[in-house]
């Protein structure tokens, strides 16, 4: 298990070096907004997990209702609720069952994928794109697990104007790593904290939203495509029973500034055609005429709507309530523990002199035999 | 431990002589060398395989060539690509005017319209200058790059009738010309005796004239308009942003090739159903287009017919005009993302790009259907673009009256394809950067400029070839370096072959472009660099890259050790004991034999 563990951080310093390569011709300040993708992951099967798949599907209803087409989301379940003939919302699924793994979500995001995938199952986002990434499962300190089997760690997405929600206990360890520019994250709880779940519903016998989710899309509920609201929503933590994190300091624009629609709902610069190319009418007509008839305003360019301020006020990063943590000493010694190997820079070094210690160990007692 | 040494005879007895001699610290013989040699020779047949074994687990990497990546992203970063152009004026009907120093004032004119930056994609100017007085005397400047043959253009005659055969008539008039290297773009400034404004018309190839009368005493306007109309118009390509390679204006995927996907959407087919014979305008005007593109993107083209398929955005009766008005602020929602399946290609691989135009046909409740400009003015055209998606036009049928049976199933007749076709051209030009309408102007005045079958006149396809040029060698060096860097900080990487094949094509295509660009071939460096661009975006994201389990140190460790450290212990610690064994024989053998000699 230890050698998987440092195995997997070298594979995700491997993916966020190779995600920063991919984008890095795109990020510029003045590459403008051209569309909206949204990946929607949700991690864990079975069917006590319903209230993950409810979930990434209740944002994947939201997501397409405020414009977002199909062509624009991928959407991976571990399990396949969507299909179910008793569902009211039938989506268009792309990665499910066990097609959910660490290495496919993370071709997705790199756009490494064989030549035969089709195009519904890629990312194919351009410079000017905003990506919505959602991820609900379990998870714990910096890592995420992706069904019972492997775990994808914080060592994760380095993009251009990339918003990333998760909502697992302890997400917010997740981008403890992130280091690119661009990038906004919110996490449903910080470390040391579990996220709950919002209710229990009696038929189905199993919980079936988490907190943090509900409370978003009660927000995003009350907005249609034309609203203005900024992504600076407050989510108070006695209701959540968790603290919602923000990491702002990678994004630019204050968080006020940004309308929600940036990520959720579709956007598109217009431009009007003023006239027609007559190509085919100059062959017969007579083009002796003058060319000062007045012509349109050139350029009807449209920028995005403006963004009016919201006022709220941005109480985020609170910290009046921690959770209750349980007063065992030996749990208590354990964090100690932790507290100390965290401390430790060099980890590489620790590594290989643990392996000399173990040859020497190995030597010693075979030679006592 | 065996002893094999003989017991001492008993029977000498000397006086002092050596009492029995003990087994522990004395041997009679020397000691063999063969369990010495046994085990070292096993610790040594470990060691002498060692080297085999780091071979067979070896990573393979292909070799990527990185200090030719370095080179050409300095080369791409540092010296903007600048092609040669040549600039010939012609001035007929001009007494007294001297070429050289005409040919000085041009230059003057356009370093100054230049500026000091030299951007990429720009010209290497040459102009050269040829002067015709009244009497059909010419006086050009040395060295003489056209042949142009005095008297050709009469000053008098020209300029009359159509402007399409005033551009006809000029290419056969400089057709003998090969310009030096680079293409030649040539402005023929005509001083008429009686006479017209001023008119300024750019043909479709590389001519443009200026006609008017009294032009020798407007000398230096005359001059500053034809600057003008070398750098803004054959340079730029009327296009404002001369600067920065956006990324916005070119639409082209990064395999090279443009999907241009039509479709033909009837709102409500309850109303009326209409259908268009599409067969017959991809053949006879798309064609033309999509050929005079090829350097620069390799198009196909694709079309279907919707149904049902309703606008999400509103619209309001006016009362004023008779028809329902949506607004510019209307246009971001238009396209109704989640009832539009347009992204239906089968043809577009991963990498291409498609643009979606969409006719957009009106239901009953809404025709006819009308776009409102902010300055209350109704649009000509009906349609919007938005940049690298694709255009919208709303088409209203001939009548809004519904008829009272089922819906009628309607063709859309020759005549209107041709205008919905002509508005799509200047929308796919707007995709491209250019202007859709037909006209130029500048504070000097306007030019005309004639539109082309061909969706872009022939100096307008050079400038997208300069320019796309540009922006291709500029992508390809960035991701070139990106992948250099990207496997030299990872050392235990699998590189394979067919990785390195393509950055060696790609480098080679990237070269190719330099040289026919610096030669003055603009449309072969476009298809150069947009192979270069291709190949470098294949090995950047070939999917073995991806390997999630890569080779770690850890993991090779983990999977020899268990075979190989218990073994390689016990090997080791047998030769230590035999050598050890060695010692303590051979040193016992030697107190023997220093006893026997002191006995």
């Amino acid at each position: 298990i230890f050698f998987g563990k440092r195995k997997k951080m070298k594979n995700l310093t491997l993916v966020v070096m190779l995600l920063c390569y991919s984008f890095a011709s795109s990020s510029g300040d003045s590459t403008i907004h051209t569309n909206n993708w949204a990946v929607l992951v949700c991690t864990s099967r079975f069917w006590f997990n319903y209230r993950h798949m409810a979930n990434t599907l209740s944002l994947y209803r939201t997501v397409k209702r405020l414009g977002i087409p199909d062509e624009r989301i991928i959407l991976m379940l571990a399990d396949d609720m969507a299909c179910n003939s008793r569902n009211q919302y039938p989506a268009q699924v792309d990665y499910r069952g066990y097609e959910v793994t660490v290495e496919n979500f993370l071709r997705v995001l790199t756009g490494r994928h064989e030549n035969a995938v089709p195009r519904s199952k890629r990312l194919l986002s351009d410079e000017g794109s905003h990506i919505l990434l959602y991820m609900t499962g379990h998870g714990g300190d910096e890592f995420l697990k992706f069904q019972d089997a492997e775990e994808l760690q914080s060592h994760d997405l380095a993009d251009a104007e990339l918003l990333i929600m998760v909502d697992t206990c302890q997400a917010a360890t997740l981008f403890n790593q992130l280091q690119s520019p661009g990038v906004l994250a919110i996490g449903s709880s910080l470390k040391g904290e579990n996220s709950y779940s919002h209710h229990l519903d009696s038929d189905i016998g199993v919980s079936v939203v988490d907190r943090f989710t509900y409370y978003t899309l009660a927000f995003f509920e009350r907005l249609n495509i034309y609203d203005n609201a900024s992504l600076n929503r407050s989510y108070d933590p006695r209701q959540l029973m968790s603290t919602a994190y923000y990491r702002t300091d990678l994004y630019q624009p204050h968080l006020s500034e940004v309308p929600v629609t940036n990520f959720f709902g579709s956007v598109m610069e217009t431009i009007h055609t003023d006239s027609a190319y007559h190509a085919f009418s100059s062959r017969i007509s007579n083009s002796k005429i003058k060319s000062d008839t007045p012509f349109n305003q050139p350029f009807n360019q449209l920028s995005e709507q403006d963004v009016k301020e919201d006022l709220q006020n941005t109480n985020n990063q609170n910290d009046e309530l921690k959770t209750e943590k349980q007063k065992c000493p030996y749990s208590e010694m354990r964090a100690d523990l932790h507290e100390k190997l965290k401390k430790i820079e060099n980890v590489d070094t620790m590594v290989n002199l643990s392996i000399a210690v173990m040859i020497l160990v190995v030597m010693v007692s075979s030679s006592l035999l | 431990m065996e002893e094999t040494s003989d017991h001492p005879n008993p029977t000498t007895d000397t006086p002092g002589t050596t009492p029995e001699p003990d087994l522990k610290t004395m041997r009679s013989s020397k000691p063999g060398l063969k369990r010495l040699l046994i085990t070292t020779t096993v610790l040594f047949s470990f060691l002498s395989g060692l080297p085999f074994l780091w071979k067979s687990v070896e990573i393979y990497r292909s070799q990527l060539p990185f200090h030719d990546i370095d080179s050409l992203s300095d080369q791409v970063k540092s010296a903007p690509l600048r092609f040669p152009c040549t600039f010939h004026a012609v001035f007929v009907g001009f007494g007294s005017n001297d070429p050289d120093q005409l040919r000085s004032e041009i230059q003057d004119g356009v370093n100054q319209l230049t500026g000091e930056s030299s951007q990429c994609g720009s010209c290497n100017v040459s102009i050269s200058v040829t002067v015709q007085s009244p009497d059909e005397l010419c006086s050009e400047t040395f060295p003489s790059t056209c042949s142009y043959r005095c008297g050709v253009i009469k000053r008098d005659s020209f300029g009359r009738g159509l402007d399409d055969a005033v551009d006809e008539s000029l290419d056969d008039v400089f057709s003998g010309c090969s310009g030096g290297i680079g293409k030649m773009y040539s402005v023929v400034v005509v001083n008429k005796e009686n006479g017209d404004e001023v008119k300024a018309v750019v043909g479709k190839r590389r001519h443009a004239w200026i006609v008017g009368s009294g032009l020798e005493e407007r000398f230096g306007e005359v001059v500053g308009r034809v600057s003008e109309v070398f750098v803004k118009v054959f340079m730029n390509g009327g296009r404002e942003e001369g600067d920065s390679i956006r990324g916005e204006f070119m639409p082209v995927g990064s395999d090279g090739r443009l999907v241009l996907s039509f479709s033909l959407l009837n709102s409500n087919p309850r109303d009326w159903i209409y259908d268009w014979d599409f067969q017959r305008i991809d053949e006879a005007l798309l064609a033309p287009v999509t050929k005079a593109l090829a350097p620069i993107a390799n198009i196909s083209v694709e079309s279907q017919v919707l149904y049902h398929t309703p606008k999400s955005s509103f619209s309001s009766w006016d009362e004023k005009l008779q028809s329902y008005i949506f607004r510019t602020s209307d246009l971001p929602f238009f396209v109704n993302s989640n009832e539009w399946h347009l992204d239906t290609s089968a043809g577009a691989s991963g990498r291409s790009k498609i643009l979606q135009f969409v006719v957009y046909i009106p239901s009953g409740k809404e025709c006819p259907l009308h776009l409102q400009l902010p300055n209350e003015e109704i649009s000509k055209t009906n349609g919007f673009i938005s940049p690298m998606w694709g255009g919208v036009i709303v088409w209203n049928p001939r009548s809004c009256d519904k008829d009272s049976e089922s819906p009628s199933t309607n063709t859309i007749s020759p005549q209107d394809l041709e205008k919905i076709v002509e508005v799509f051209l200047g929308q796919f030009r707007q995709l491209f950067g250019f202007k859709s309408e037909a006209t130029y102007t500048r504070e000097l005045g306007s030019y005309k400029i004639l539109p082309s079958e061909r969706g872009f006149t022939k100096w307008e396809l050079d400038v997208l070839s300069r320019k796309h040029t540009c922006f291709n060698l500029h992508s390809c060096a960035t991701t070139l370096g990106s992948l250099s860097r990207l496997v030299q900080s990872l050392p235990r990487m699998i590189i394979k072959d067919e990785i390195g094949e393509q950055v060696k094509y790609s480098l080679k295509a990237a070269k190719l472009a330099q040289s026919n660009a610096s030669l003055g071939g603009y449309s072969s460096s476009a298809s150069s660099s947009r192979e270069a661009r291709s190949l470098a975006e294949n090995a950047f994201f070939h999917p073995s890259i991806m390997s999630v389990s890569y080779f770690s140190y850890e993991h090779c460790f983990a999977v020899y050790s268990p075979f190989f450290l218990p073994v390689a212990g016990h090997v080791v610690l047998a030769a230590l004991r035999e050598w050890r064994r060695y010692k303590q024989e051979k040193a016992k053998y030697l107190t023997w034999l220093t006893r026997k000699q002191a006995a």
